[in-house]
């Protein structure tokens, strides 16, 4: 633990888990709330490893469900802009 | 006194209405290299979207083709050029909603946010938050084990099992990488709905992998006595 972690209050697993998706999401505006959390998960195992876990899980969502307009679509759209 | 109107005025008056219908045609020029361009920069995510809002891809291009009519009949309302993906999901999310959503083969269950299935979550959250530290060693082991498993396939048999707006928020915020404040702007709904989505919509995902990956023997039983 640096210098710096002591002054940081810690918050328990169920309060960090309550904001792990938002964390992952950079949806964390609060620096306060945010310091809590990291500082949380460098000594808590669990959380840490859950907050790869679901950052390794939505990596392969954002990959999985990414789709190529099909060739028929693309000249369709094409088309129809040329009329407007 | 009114004074005479002369052939200068005449000429002035003439040359004036040329160079407006110039601007207005320059300016027309102008939109629509721009609605060009940014159509071919989102194509495949609006064909995204439509195709997870569909389930459908004959539906999904209509719906994608239907929006950008829409959205050009629509482009003086656009009032911030770099908002144009946001502002093109929100179009073709109303489309789906008023034209489309009823061919739905499934029923929609936009109630769900109201009514959720509390036994459902409690048992993801059952299982990711009170698991051992060895069991979450095993769940968190992605390089050998659990998520290098889930196909492609499986994740999106999870995708399209979500309730409609858990689906939705999840592909806009998770997939697409729109902000929560933006995914609220395209689905007209508070951000906090949007955070409380996210959550629920990913514990739902991860119910549905879990389930998958135990009908498919990537879970064993006596794994889960650990």
């Amino acid at each position: 633990m640096t210098h710096d972690d002591n002054h940081i209050e810690d918050i328990d697993c169920t309060e960090a888990i309550g904001h792990l998706y938002a964390y992952l999401d950079d949806e964390i505006d609060d620096m306060e709330s945010l310091a809590k959390l990291e500082n949380h998960m460098k000594h808590c195992k669990s959380c840490f490893t859950r907050s790869e876990v679901e950052r390794a899980l939505s990596g392969r969502i954002q990959k999985a469900a990414k789709s190529h307009a099909p060739a028929s679509l693309q000249n369709r759209l094409r088309d129809l802009i040329q009329k407007f | 006194m009114a004074r005479e109107c002369t052939i200068s005025d005449h000429r002035h008056a003439v040359l004036a209405r040329h160079l407006e219908t110039i601007s207005f045609i320059m300016k027309k020029d102008n939109t629509k290299e721009f609605f060009s361009r940014s159509i071919e920069e989102t194509m495949d995510s609006i064909y995204g979207l439509a195709l997870r809002l569909t389930r459908n891809p004959a539906d999904a291009e209509d719906l994608v083709a239907e929006s950008v009519a829409r959205a050009w009949s629509a482009i003086e309302s656009l009032d911030d050029k770099q908002r144009f993906r946001p502002w093109l999901f929100r179009i073709l999310h109303n489309c789906f909603i008023s034209d489309y959503r009823k061919k739905s083969v499934r029923p929609n269950e936009t109630s769900y946010d109201e009514s959720p299935d509390k036994n459902g979550e409690d048992e993801i959250v059952a299982l990711m938050i009170n698991q051992s530290d060895d069991f979450m060693h095993w769940w968190a082991n992605p390089e050998k084990e659990f998520i290098n498993q889930l196909l492609g396939e499986n994740i999106l048999k999870a995708i399209e099992n979500l309730p409609e707006a858990f689906r939705t928020t999840v592909m806009l915020v998770n997939v697409e990488g729109l902000s929560y404040d933006e995914a609220a702007e395209v689905l007209c709904v508070p951000p906090g709905t949007i955070h409380s989505r996210m959550k629920r919509g990913r514990t739902l995902l991860q119910k549905e992998l879990w389930d998958q990956a135990k009908e498919e023997g990537l879970i064993l039983d006596n794994q889960l006595q650990r």
